[in-house]
């Protein structure tokens, strides 16, 4: 190991000399390449196990495989607005009550009227991974057929809707960045069936005075289908109006939202990144 | 459905109108927002149906589904059929036959593609089941078997060909099959031949980020620095014969 970081080391200051006088030479001449110098030794060490498509990697943390809530726990009720989102942030400083819905069979329900429920844990910059299943039986249309949704740091929401031969706007579809971004295409598949959305985010970051350094960017990909490819999302999602930063701390709960329909979660898991 | 459409313009119109009003009014006083306001009609009609993770969807390319190369050429100019060996459902490199790259071109697209390397362990560093996933014949993902392998961060399995070491290293054990799933915008340049836009690439290598839209710095170069210089939009993928038995299967593209 001494003696990889030794020649490790040696290299890089080789390359850094070489390359140096390459870029100082390629003012006035060719510079004399050679492949070695643009070979970065750096070594990647964080070695991932992977299973099956869908199984969590060894480096994720796993919140939901079936067996209970106990990762979960009641989440105060959302926001309509931008203007409520600084009383949400607050209401996170509380104590909350155990997640009121229900395990079964491997899946987790929402039981309508107990309220949406959010992590313990919480979370930043992440590669998400989460299944679910709307309702078999189809019971309403457009918004309220198969709804609730997943909120990255509680605030942006990836939308959760029974989208097969459902006809609502396109902002508000299954896959949509809530009233924000419509998907590419529409990849739902039939009530009753499980979908996937594996889903990237970066945070926003936000200067000490709480204006906003960079806006927060998110890639879905839905049933495997890419929807979204790095958006910049414009705030948190808000139903009413228009969505506007509010300076957050760097991590916060994931949140799945309660909108009074059966909808049904599994195999969920997080990697930091 | 003339109908639909009649009364989805109608929305449209009025949606246009209030929400001008509102953004008006947000100067002086609170606009009166209504939820309506900020939907977009009408819904996203492609439908795209799906089967098992990694299994094509219904809208995606097949390029090689295990039976033969048809959607493959020699990657030199000077010969039509793909040299490569198909069997028992995936494809293998044979050594020294030179590349191969599918006979239609692309530019931005979602790839899915499995690979293997040999399962006997034979060279080592760069020499240890390289192969390679050039994306419109210029800009590579590498195919390496990393697998308690050492070689250059910036050369290993799921590496941006020197320009970016993979986030982590996701790399299956040699002789198991691995997948990446890459999303590809393809660079963009003016008539003039300048760049308009760079290209940017995003990996999942075994379901794990690798890259989340890295910003490519130009065709992979082996030696020296990469540096754009303009191209059709529609280009082949290529794959390339790095003189190890690499094998591939299940590979479809989507046109973004």
């Amino acid at each position: 190991m001494i003696r990889l970081i030794t020649y490790s080391l040696l290299t890089a200051a080789f390359s850094l000399a070489i390359f140096g006088s390459a870029c100082a030479q390629e003012q006035n001449e060719e510079p004399e390449w050679h492949p070695d110098l643009t070979n970065d030794w750096t070594p990647v060490e964080d070695s991932v196990y992977t299973g099956q498509m869908g199984e969590a990697p060894s480096d994720a943390i796993v919140l939901f495989d079936g067996t209970d809530l106990s990762n979960w726990e009641s989440a105060p009720g959302y926001f309509t607005d931008a203007s409520k989102v600084p009383e949400y942030l607050e209401q996170l400083e509380g104590d909350f009550d155990p997640a009121g819905w229900n395990v079964e069979n491997d899946m987790m329900t929402v039981e309508p009227g107990t309220g949406s429920i959010m992590s313990k844990q919480r979370f930043g910059d992440m590669q998400l991974h989460i299944e679910w299943r709307t309702p078999e039986v189809i019971d309403g249309d457009g918004q309220g057929r198969g709804n609730s949704g997943v909120f990255l740091m509680g605030l942006y929401e990836v939308q959760v809707l029974d989208s097969w031969q459902n006809q609502t706007y396109s902002n508000g579809q299954a896959g949509s960045i809530y009233k924000q971004y419509s998907p590419m295409v529409n990849a739902s598949r039939q009530p009753g069936q499980w979908q996937t959305y594996d889903i990237f985010f970066e945070r926003p970051h936000f200067e000490d005075d709480g204006s906003l350094i960079k806006p927060a960017y998110i890639t879905v990909l839905h049933n495997g289908v890419l929807i979204h490819h790095r958006q910049e999302l414009q705030g948190p999602t808000v139903y009413i109006g228009l969505p506007e930063y509010v300076a957050h701390a760097e991590k916060l709960p994931i949140g799945l939202q309660d909108h009074s329909d059966r909808v049904s979660f599994r195999n969920i898991w997080v990697r930091e990144l | 459905m003339t109908r639909y459409i009649f009364i989805s313009f109608f929305v449209v119109t009025l949606s246009i109108a209030a929400v001008d009003r509102a953004l008006a009014q947000g100067q002086a006083d609170q606009p009166e927002w209504d939820p309506e306001l900020t939907e977009d009609w009408p819904p996203v009609e492609d439908l795209v149906e799906t089967g098992e993770p990694g299994e094509a969807p219904s809208d995606a390319i097949v390029l090689f589904d295990g039976t033969d190369l048809d959607a493959w050429t020699g990657a030199s100019d000077d010969r039509d059929d793909a040299p490569w060996r198909v069997e028992n459902g995936a494809v293998t490199v044979v050594p020294g036959s030179g590349g191969i790259k599918t006979r239609q071109g692309f530019g931005d697209i979602q790839l899915h593609i499995e690979w293997r390397t040999p399962e006997e362990i034979e060279g080592d560093g760069q020499g240890r089941g390289n192969s390679g996933v050039f994306l419109q014949e210029r800009y590579e993902i590498q195919v390496l078997d990393s697998w308690q392998n050492e070689t250059y961060g910036n050369g290993q399995a799921g590496s941006v060909y020197k320009q970016k070491a993979p986030d982590v290293n996701a790399s299956r054990a040699p002789g198991v099959w691995q997948s990446y799933d890459i999303i590809f915008e393809a660079p963009r340049f003016d008539d003039d031949g300048s760049l308009i836009k760079p290209a940017y690439v995003t990996v999942l290598h075994n379901g794990v980020l690798i890259h989340h839209r890295f910003e490519i710095k130009g065709p992979t170069e082996y030696i020296g620095l990469p540096k754009y210089s303009p191209h059709s939009n529609s280009l082949p993928i290529m794959l390339q014969d790095h003189s190890n038995p690499v094998s591939f299967r299940n590979i479809w593209v989507r046109e973004l």
